[in-house]
């Protein structure tokens, strides 16, 4: 499995669908559901980190436009 | 030479220029075909000073675009703020270099200026249907060429944050998309680059070309062009409806966003571009909005993942719950049953086994007890058999006694003595 920082946004959010479809199937081992969710979080998370900002980028953006 | 000179009439009675430009003047004066007409032209080298409007008039070869009439044009201050309005409000843009008017002008011959036309008045409605015979042309040649839909039909990614910015530097609109675009209630990431370009006049179009090639050629990748320039209804807006520049916005390989600022007309680039809005504010409205759908469907991911997880866990506790509270009594009932069977047949067989037993033991013993009381000496003498003893040993042999001698008989009751007669030796 490829870790998560080399995954580009749309294969994230794939994988994540096929986590979700695996939870929701009927052959979701319970061995694996620690992993998958885990697994789960971090995409999520790369997502979201993905999509949003922090203050300290946010003000170093806008410190760049005013000078 | 000088007989001819003096043969010409009034030779000797020159005018002065002056005398001379004012018959001019007066000969345009006298005509009526040269007040108030009406002529279509098209504006160049247009410029204001002082409030007065200076501007030349041009008419140019259809086909070859060189000019074949040309006369020097002013609107004076007390006229000029009236049309420049009207102008502006009915076109959507200022009175500018390289448009076609139709005008209301009075020839003026000045003696120091030379030949001018006064302009007294403009139709807007002429420039309103020349910008949209020529946007038309445009229009029927992109599509002839099959290229008009190419970057609208374009497919957006999911998540455009790399925003490749055409605009001017420090222009209000360019701030005022920034601002917009980076202080988004959800703190959206956004990835801009300017590409910084002339937004006014007829140097546009080239300009823009030149930042839209610049972009191409970045090894960046941009998700998303974004062509912006400081809103107000004031502009040239004819500088946009330029084939050149609307051929490259329609074949630009990623999508491109339009915002020029103006409300109520459009140009050609409204035709080819993925996305047209009105203002640089807008324009950051459209990308927030993209994003925050990407956001909230990573928001819906994260709760249906978390549902699904959370099910799942209370599925699996469930069934064991259900185990371990079918485990007691299973296991229970299995020692309560190997208890029952303990109690009921393993000791009944214990029982009958032991009894068994015990009467084979008491059986034997029986007849253990029965052969000893067969074999005892009491037995045999009950038969009748006598025990003889002499002296208190049992005698067994006739020939040891001797007659004479004492016999003690015991019989199965009692005993007696007797004494030896004979013996039978015979």
């Amino acid at each position: 499995m490829k870790p998560v920082s080399e995954l580009s946004y749309n294969q994230a959010l794939a994988e994540l669908e096929q986590i979700l479809a695996a939870l929701r199937g009927d052959d979701c081992d319970v061995d694996r559901l620690t992993a998958m969710t885990s697994r789960a979080v971090e995409l999520l998370n790369h997502c979201r980190s993905r999509l949003t900002t922090t203050d300290e980028e946010l003000r170093r953006i806008l410190d760049d436009l005013q000078n | 030479m000088s007989v001819a000179i003096s043969s010409m009439p009034d030779m000797n009675r020159p005018l002065s220029l002056l005398q001379l430009n004012n018959r001019i003047s007066s000969a345009i004066v006298a005509d009526s075909g040269l007040r108030d007409v009406w002529v279509t032209a098209e504006t160049g080298d247009l410029r204001v000073s002082g409030g007065h409007c200076y501007l030349e008039l041009i008419e140019k070869d259809p086909d070859t675009g060189r000019p074949v009439a040309r006369l020097r044009a002013v609107i004076w201050a007390s006229a000029f703020a009236r049309i420049s309005a009207e102008f502006v409000a009915s076109t959507g843009q200022r009175l500018v270099s390289d448009i076609r008017i139709m005008a209301c002008v009075n020839v003026n011959f000045h003696p120091v200026f030379g030949l001018s036309a006064v302009i007294t008045a403009v139709n807007p409605e002429f420039t309103c249907g020349d910008l949209l015979r020529r946007r038309r042309l445009m229009i029927e040649r992109l599509t002839a060429e099959g290229i008009i839909d190419m970057n609208r039909t374009l497919t957006w990614p999911d998540v455009p944050w790399r925003v490749a910015v055409i605009s001017a530097k420090g222009a209000a609109g360019y701030g005022d998309f920034i601002t917009h675009l980076y202080n988004n209630p959800s703190r959206l990431r956004f990835h801009t680059r300017l590409f910084p370009a002339v937004l006014q006049g007829e140097s546009a179009p080239r300009s823009i070309i030149s930042a839209l090639d610049r972009i191409a050629a970045d090894d960046e990748d941009f998700d998303c062009v974004v062509i912006i320039r400081g809103g107000g209804a004031t502009g040239d807006l004819a500088s946009f409806d330029d084939y050149d520049l609307a051929a490259n916005v329609a074949q630009f390989p990623v999508p491109v966003i339009v915002g020029i600022g103006h409300e109520r007309d459009v140009t050609i680039l409204d035709y080819v571009a993925a996305v047209r809005v009105k203002t640089p504010t807008a324009a950051a409205e459209w990308l927030i909005g993209k994003l925050d759908a990407a956001l909230a469907k990573v928001r819906d991911l994260a709760s249906e993942i978390f549902r699904a997880a959370t099910s799942r866990v209370s599925g699996g506790l469930q069934q064991l719950a259900y185990c371990q509270g079918l485990l007691p009594s299973l296991v229970l009932g299995r020692v309560q049953r190997s208890l029952e069977a303990l109690n009921s047949s393993v000791p009944d067989a214990l029982v009958h086994l032991v009894g068994d037993i015990l009467r084979r033991r008491r059986d034997r013993l029986d007849s253990a007890a029965q052969l000893l009381d067969a074999l005892s000496p009491q037995s045999v003498l009950r038969r009748g058999y006598a025990i003889c003893r002499v002296d208190g040993h049992a005698v067994a042999d006739a020939s040891l006694l001797t007659p004479g001698a004492i016999v003690t008989t015991t019989l199965a009751r009692g005993s007696f003595e007797a004494r030896v007669i004979s013996d039978n030796k015979q």
